[in-house]
């Protein structure tokens, strides 16, 4: 039965998110955390799985200042185990050193058929940590997956491109990150949520996955983060659909796209 | 400052090609397709040597992930830069931890501040922009799309060396089928003015409607993310925004989509805005010139019927 881990990310919840109007910078403080979208979706993908293949379903996360209420929403949907590293040095952390962390302690709770998370996380978007951790722990990737499909050992893929439709094949393990059309995440019931306060989450400390000092350096510094601010006129267009069509008509042609 | 281009397009190149511009690349190589390296289109860019592969497409992640870092040692650039197309970003994350290198994704400005490398990227969605400084070289960076042009050089075309590709067989994962999206109509980066549709329509059919308004305005048909990629409504090439393409036409008629921020981000840079959406509340209308509050059934037709009696089109 296969052994499927879900790598998610603890980001703020952009709608509760406000920023500074001084400073331009978001207060990061006030929001509230949550599970990264496409995190979810990975997450829904694998809930699906094991539903028909049986097997165990773990939750991996890593940062500074995990909030173990946010993992426990990941085990009411459906995980059975989650592990997680919070610790201060992760604070400035990339994708080099996410991807670092969560692939020793990926290794370190055991061997894994199909290794999922989302294509690229709500906050940064970096579309990154798939396939570094391919590379860390030496396992096959496809990015934007739309379909997973198993059979006895092999897993067949899609994928959408900018410019065409791919599936590949491959025998366990491999690694997949998630498009947001692979599944629609599941609302957990108050009964999943109260039977998943008994399930395990677990602390491992940052020490004891034993990495080099380099690999726990980043190689990008974060310098600020602004809101992107727009100029835009605001016009609402009053009146019914003619009135409107020709006031809209009438401002285009004197900001000359149209001519009449 | 020594940066090895990737590209797939010869407008990905042109475009990257003026990136290395900006941040006075002394010397500039390439990895094409073979087909871009027939004919004279790399002659005036300025460009030392280009590596070329044929079959490009059909090289598996792996076997493409294992050319590039083999290129990589031998070049030795300080700078990588690929278009932010999906395929370039899995290959440059994957490059670059193997080689223990920054990589960063959708960079939108590229800068020497200090000594350092600077970028700027979308963060949260587009909705804030975030700063970063490289500390380590080489970086690996897939840049925004946005339809930068270089400056023409004299002819002096680049050497051209083929590289050979490893057999597929070295590799556990295959590829066992590819299915081509047809190309309709001309490059959105292009276009001057573009209709764009999203959830507010209620059935596929009903996206006749804004093909015929573009027809009448000679406007280029885009669409936001779900009608590509969750209905199937339109090509995914079509998809506008923070995944898709960016675009910055003179006018941006936006009908039936709802503005968030993944949306917006894409569609920034245009000119004039305006927004089509019954939904007084829905985010398009913060970010619009002219809004149209009304239902997109009724207003569409409406406008058509205008541009058709007092004979308006496109300057």
């Amino acid at each position: 039965m296969p052994v499927l881990h879900v790598f998610v990310k603890q980001v703020p919840d952009i709608s509760t998110l406000e920023y500074d109007p001084s400073t331009l910078a978001p207060r990061f403080e006030k929001a509230t955390p949550r599970l990264g979208e496409a995190d979810l979706v990975a997450f829904e993908a694998a809930i699906r799985i094991k539903e028909s293949w049986g097997g165990e379903v773990v939750v991996l996360s890593a940062g500074d200042g995990v909030n173990e209420l946010v993992l426990r929403e990941a085990l009411a949907m459906g995980a059975d185990r989650c592990f997680y590293v919070s610790d201060q040095r992760l604070a400035g952390a990339d994708s080099w050193v996410t991807a670092n962390v969560l692939s020793r302690l990926s290794r370190k709770v055991g061997k894994a058929d199909l290794l999922l998370c989302g294509e690229a996380s709500t906050d940064s978007g970096n579309h990154q940590l798939g396939p570094r951790l391919s590379e860390a722990l030496n396992i096959p990737c496809v990015t934007h997956v739309v379909g997973i499909e198993l059979s006895e050992g092999l897993v067949r893929v899609r994928r959408i491109l900018e410019d065409r439709t791919e599936t590949f094949e491959t025998g366990s393990p491999l690694i997949a990150t998630a498009s947001l059309e692979l599944a629609s995440p599941r609302l957990p019931s108050l009964l999943m949520i109260k039977a998943a306060s008994k399930k395990p989450i677990i602390k491992v400390n940052l020490a004891e996955l034993g990495l080099d000092e380099g690999l726990l350096e980043p190689l990008v510094e974060r310098l600020s983060v602004r809101v992107f601010k727009t100029a835009r006129r605001n016009i609402v267009l009053e009146g019914g659909p003619l009135e409107c069509a020709e006031k809209l008509v009438e401002s285009l042609v004197k900001e000359g796209v149209f001519k009449a | 400052m020594h940066v090895l281009i990737l590209a797939r397009e010869l407008d990905e190149l042109l475009e990257l090609r003026a990136v290395a511009d900006q941040i006075g690349a002394l010397e500039v190589e390439t990895l094409v397709p073979k087909a871009m390296t027939n004919g004279e289109d790399l002659a005036s860019l300025g460009l030392r040597r280009a590596y070329f592969l044929e079959g490009f497409d059909d090289i598996s992640p792996d076997g493409l992930k294992k050319i590039v870092i083999d290129l990589v040692g031998k070049v030795e650039p300080s700078l990588v830069l690929g278009p932010s197309k999906k395929v370039f970003r899995e290959l440059f994350a994957r490059v670059a931890h193997n080689l223990a290198s920054p990589c960063l994704t959708d960079c939108t400005s590229l800068e020497f501040s200090g000594g350092r490398l600077v970028v700027e990227r979308p963060f949260l969605g587009g909705g804030y922009v975030e700063r970063l400084a490289v500390k380590k070289l080489p970086a690996f960076l897939t840049i925004q799309m946005t339809g930068r042009r270089p400056k023409i050089r004299e002819r002096n075309g680049p050497e051209k060396v083929e590289l050979s590709k490893p057999s597929s067989e070295d590799f556990s994962l295959r590829r066992v089928s590819v299915e081509r999206v047809e190309r309709g109509g001309a490059d959105l980066a292009k276009a001057r003015i573009v209709v764009s549709v999203g959830r507010g329509f209620k059935r596929r059919e009903d996206l006749k409607l804004a093909e015929e308004l573009a027809q009448l305005l000679g406007a280029d048909l885009a669409c936001s993310r779900p009608l590509a990629s969750d209905l199937g409504w339109m090509p995914e090439e079509k998809h506008v925004g923070l995944s898709g393409k960016w675009i910055s036409p003179q006018l941006y008629i936006a009908i039936g989509i709802s503005g968030q921020v993944q949306h917006m981000v894409g569609v920034r840079n245009s000119r004039i805005i305006v927004a089509v959406n019954n939904d007084t509340s829905a985010p398009i209308h913060r970010e619009a010139d002219y809004s149209v509050p009304l239902d997109l059934y009724q207003f569409i037709p409406a406008l058509i019927t205008v541009l058709r009696e007092k004979g308006v089109r496109a300057t």
